[in-house]
């Protein structure tokens, strides 16, 4: 069992919220309010507003799952409760 | 593989669909609001001689006459196309274009050919191209060289 239900319960909802940001930023934000911003900068011969919309947030939506998934693993630890 | 992996990885592809639902709904909005695109002409536009060239951004108009119809072929498909023919007081007379074939191509019989027909005669247009979301607009003179 967790010592500290409440604590531990806050520490993951604080994950999953800047989870939630970034996966709102990156698809919404980059991916279309900001493409024309963003456009006027190259990455690799493409429009960087283009590449977030096509290739961009998937890129970053993966790299969420692993970042998520340490992050965890990281308070799992600190509260003693790893598998 | 631990539990939180699993969990990450069954709810990113929720959360990838909301996004591209929320994109659709987005960029579907920005469609339907009405705007308004002004056209220039490429060059210079001599419609007797079949070169006269409207262009805003990607879109380009060419507008010709030939037997006593005016013609126009758009890069994008049109819903409705109106061609006004102004005179020297400002005066327009307006000609709705009807679809030829496909929506590519619009034309109507009007009597631009005697006005254009002298070299060195100037005559001035208009043009309003509706395409679902927008509109196409552009006020310009045709030289006969």
């Amino acid at each position: 069992m967790v010592k500290d239900n409440s604590s531990y319960w806050q520490d993951n909802l604080r994950i999953i919220m800047t989870c939630l940001i970034i996966w709102f930023v990156v698809s919404y934000g980059f991916g279309l309010v900001l493409v024309e911003p963003l456009n006027a900068i190259k990455l690799g011969g493409y429009k960087l507003g283009f590449w977030f919309a096509q290739q961009g947030s998937i890129v970053t939506f993966v790299a969420l799952v692993f970042w998520y998934s340490y992050k965890m693993n990281q308070l799992d630890k600190k509260y003693g409760v790893e598998e | 593989m631990n539990k939180h992996t699993k969990i990450a990885i069954f709810i990113a592809p929720f959360l990838a669909i909301i996004g591209f639902a929320i994109t659709d709904m987005y960029e579907e909005q920005q469609a339907a609001e009405k705007r308004i695109f002004t056209m220039s002409v490429q060059n210079q536009c001599d419609i007797k001689a079949k070169n006269c060239i409207l262009e805003s951004d990607e879109f380009l108009l060419s507008i010709s006459h030939q037997r006593g119809e005016t013609l126009i072929n758009s890069t994008y498909p049109l819903d409705t196309a109106t061609l006004f023919l102004v005179d020297q007081d400002n005066n327009a007379t307006s000609f709705s274009l009807g679809m030829t074939d496909n929506p590519y191509y619009w034309r109507a019989k009007t009597n631009l050919g005697a006005l254009i027909e002298k070299p060195g005669s100037d005559q001035k247009l208009r043009i309003i191209a509706n395409i679902k979301g927008g509109s196409y607009i552009s006020e310009f003179t045709s030289t006969t060289q």
